[in-house]
């Protein structure tokens, strides 16, 4: 390449892409992606991970989708929404669009839809189907509705509740409604054959346009070294989830290229506050924070695939502060601020945390336990299994664990209302704050935002509601956010860039 | 005859009852499906809904009868992460990993059976000695490293032969098989070996041994000094002989198998059994787990009736009274 300008070097590319985006189609173009989680099913409210929803984001449409490296709120099967009143959402629906089975897109498969949602028996999103009080339609492109309680994030979720078709799901079995999709999405699909494939082929009618990639041919590999064996050897064209471990053998090799964007994710501990146990006193939370060496974790254990975290929400969450600063490394300090706060000779706790969920979170746990027996804190480890974790979570009954979050909606508000405000079984909050924290003050700012509408109103409050729970309180201690980390084929023409949420949506990759 | 397998039918009843049991209480406390199920968001009045509608509410003793009673009519239950009846679900995979066993015990029992022959025929010479050492290898190497080396030498280095799945498969009937196409057999053949390995040696080791007591019999001696042509001294009087174990093993090595070969379908991603229990053990799908388990213990039941059985047409001397 050297002496080509790389001007003309681009201008070239672009006319070729041009060229080729004009020229007639290609036979067929298609994609083999290996991707490291198996759909669970083919019912696109059943399965609310983003592993699941990566699946039916292909197949379905949602009201509304995000696109782009942060995740921007872009209309999809409505064109416009409105909110009236505290309470009203209007989306104003696109003419003129089918499902895969010829049935038109009206407001009565929304109605449906969103009823659906509160069906435990078919359902996930039973939390979203149950604050909602009615939904009206007064004409076959227009629906009005109408929550229980203020949710000002409302719309934020409209891109993950995937729209069904009333007529076939009531027509059909319910055992092939868990198989077979009928969405108005970019994909229709082919077969799903349990355990080794799903191919899809292009919805010729979609109304964004077909998309490019004409058949794809998705291959969940669970097992990390034989995703890796399989790109290597040639046979998929994408890899998702590139372990830790792997990284440095995937790009050294001339074949492949790397794609790498910050994961939305962050992993940080919490933390109860039950009176008169040593974790109540602020102090004692600044220690344990000064007390971890989060920028070693990040190079040794997460082998430099990470990003420092100084707060919870990433940056294109309402809420996220830019000012916010991770306390510094100092366990000097540390010890101090255990003195002042009466335990000069430290104390014992215990450090729960999965060991299959999140990337080197069982290492990570070690490490931080590690830090603290530095510093006088006897760190008790208590490491399992994510099936019998999260329940615990759930519960309330663990005192300091290790956690990663984020939020569908990007707003921080949902966020806290689960893990950070008290448990409440009647108003519903708390449901994973697993520590019992709790805090009036947090909790009553919190509650405050609740009736907000204005956007930027609403950015403030969630602001100094991160400051205070990150500054003052340490309701949390955030370590770093983890890095997704994929693998293309190169010199197959394929441009492919990750999203933020890690959905493997195929109309958004093209290939020459 | 009559009265022996009606007994082994009793003791298998007894013994899936057991079975039942202990999966059902065990997995009880590998996790709570109720916080999945009911998703990330829920409010803890939602998953009491959740809980009350999969019946886990109720007592212990009235969930196990319960399971009991739909399990004597065919129903095992729903799986709690893909929501279609458990066995089903299961039943759909066997093929693949009835026809992965099928091809490693094929490929394990001829080799097995022709390289101890030819081992026991002349145990010393230097060949020979080599094809014992390296049966030790094929005992004492576990069946992941196995699966991993030969992944990493004939796909990613050779490039020969795809390291994963399935290939293209085709539905005769109920049936999906892969054993009709190209891609199939060349997708095969890799799980198949590393699942044959083990058993290879076994067999290998238990035909020479049996060979070589047989061979020093006076009958043997007699035969070869009457002039018969070493083909028929070694398959037709000897081979015959030394069988009777090495039918045995093979025939309880296949129903464990089918059962068992987790490793290997998971190192491979074989859309097997195997691959589909582990995947429900880290989900906590207990009814899935359970019933794979029930399912096991069936087969494996079976295959050892079956194998007794055939072990009194075999060798008419073992009676069972």
């Amino acid at each position: 390449m050297v002496g080509i300008p790389r001007k003309l070097l681009t201008s070239v590319l672009c006319a070729g892409l041009i060229l080729c985006l004009w020229g007639p189609a290609q036979a067929q173009t298609s994609l083999v992606v290996a991707v490291d989680s198996a759909p669970r099913m083919m019912n696109p409210h059943g399965d609310d991970s983003d592993a699941g929803l990566s699946f039916m984001a292909n197949f379905f449409d949602g009201l509304l989708q995000r696109k782009g490296p942060e995740g921007e709120l872009l209309p999809a099967l409505a064109e416009r929404w409105e909110h009236p009143d505290e309470f009203t959402w209007k989306f104003y629906l696109r003419k003129g669009v089918t499902f895969h089975n010829g049935n038109p897109f009206t407001s009565e498969d929304v109605k449906f839809t969103f009823e659906r949602l509160s069906d435990p028996e078919v359902s996930e999103f039973i939390n979203t189907g149950k604050t909602i009080e009615s939904i009206e339609c007064p004409d076959d492109h227009t629906v009005i509705i109408k929550t229980k309680t203020h949710i000002p994030w409302f719309a934020n979720n409209m891109h993950q509740i995937f729209i069904m078709d009333k007529e076939s799901t009531e027509a059909r079995d319910p055992g092939e409604v868990m198989v077979r999709p009928i969405g108005t999405g970019a994909y229709k699909l082919v077969e799903w054959v349990k355990g080794s494939y799903v191919t899809m082929e292009a919805n010729e009618d979609y109304w964004e346009g077909a998309p490019q990639i004409k058949k794809v041919d998705v291959r969940p590999i669970t097992e990390s070294s034989t995703r890796f064996a399989a790109l290597a050897s040639g046979q998929v064209d994408i890899v998702t989830g590139v372990p830790v471990e792997l990284f440095d053998k995937v790009e050294k090799n001339p074949k492949l290229e790397v794609s790498r964007r910050p994961a939305r994710r962050s992993i940080f501990l919490a933390m109860g506050n039950k009176e008169g146990s040593p974790l109540a006193d602020v102090r004692v939370r600044k220690a344990i924070y000064m007390a971890i060496n989060e920028d070693e974790i990040m190079e040794k254990v997460m082998r430099g695939h990470a990003f420092p975290a100084a707060q919870i929400p990433d940056p294109p969450t309402i809420g996220y502060r830019k000012d916010l600063k991770r306390l510094p490394f100092d366990p000097e300090q540390a010890k101090k601020l255990l003195e002042e706060a009466g335990y000069p000779q430290g104390f014992e706790v215990t450090l729960t945390g999965p060991n299959d969920r999140y990337v080197q979170d069982k290492q990570i746990v070690e490490a931080v336990a590690k830090y603290l027996a530095k510093v006088g804190i006897k760190a008790k480890l208590d490491v399992k299994p994510k099936s019998i974790f999260f329940p615990e979570v759930a519960e309330g009954k663990l005192e300091f664990y290790l956690i990663g979050w984020f939020d569908g909606t990007f707003d921080m508000g949902r966020t806290y209302s689960k893990l950070g405000h008290t448990r409440d079984e009647e108003e519903g909050y708390g449901g994973l704050n697993g520590a019992n924290y709790s805090d009036p003050d947090i909790d009553a700012l919190l509650e405050s935002t609740f009736d907000m509408v204005d956007v930027d109103e609403r950015e403030k409050a969630l602001q100094e509601l991160n400051r205070m729970a990150m500054v003052d309180k340490i309701v949390w201690i955030p370590l770093h956010y983890q890095e997704d980390l994929y693998a293309v084929q190169k010199d197959k023409g394929i441009s492919f860039t990750p999203r933020p949420d890690q959905w493997m949506v195929y109309k958004e990759i093209t290939r020459q | 005859m009559g009265t022996y397998i009606a007994r082994r039918l009793v003791q298998g009843i007894i013994v899936l009852l057991a079975v039942s049991m202990i999966c059902f209480f065990i997995f009880r406390y590998t996790g709570d499906p109720v916080v999945t199920m009911a998703g990330l968001y829920a409010t803890q009045q939602e998953r009491e809904e959740v809980r009350r509608m999969l019946g886990l509410d109720k007592p212990m003793i009235e969930q196990y009868g319960l399971f009991l009673w739909n399990a004597l009519h065919g129903n095992f239950g729903k799986s709690y992460v893909t929501r279609v009846p458990a066995l089903g679900l299961i039943l759909e995979r066997f093929p693949a990993t009835f026809e992965l066993a099928f091809t490693a015990v094929l490929i394990a029992f001829c080799t097995g059976v022709g390289l101890g022959i030819l081992v026991s025929i002349k145990p010393y010479a230097l060949q020979n000695r080599i094809i014992m050492a390296a049966s030790l290898g094929g005992i004492s190497i576990p069946t992941f490293l196995i699966g991993i080396l030969l992944i990493m030498v004939f796909s990613v280095f050779l490039g020969w032969l795809p390291p994963f799945g399935r290939g293209e498969t085709v539905q005769v009937g109920f049936w999906r098989t892969g054993l009709l196409t190209w891609s199939g057999l060349k997708h095969l053949l890799l799980p198949a070996l590393t699942l044959a390995l083990y058993q290879l040696a076994v067999i290998l080791r238990l035909t020479r041994a049996g060979m070589r007591e047989v061979l020093a019999e006076e009958y043997i001696k007699t035969a070869w000094s009457k002039g018969l042509y070493p083909f028929s001294v070694i398959f037709k009087h000897a081979l015959r002989n030394a069988m009777i174990p090495v039918v045995t093993i093979s025939g309880l090595q296949f129903g464990e198998i089918i059962a068992f070969s987790i490793v290997t379908e998971t190192i491979f991603q074989w859309p097997g059994m195997g691959n589909l229990l582990l995947t429900s053990i880290y989900e906590t799908d207990q009814p899935v787990i359970v019933t794979y388990i029930m399912i096991a213990a069936v087969i494996i039941i079976t295959m050892n009736t079956l194998v007794d059985i055939l072990y009194a047409i075999i060798n008419p001397k073992i009676r069972y009274d």
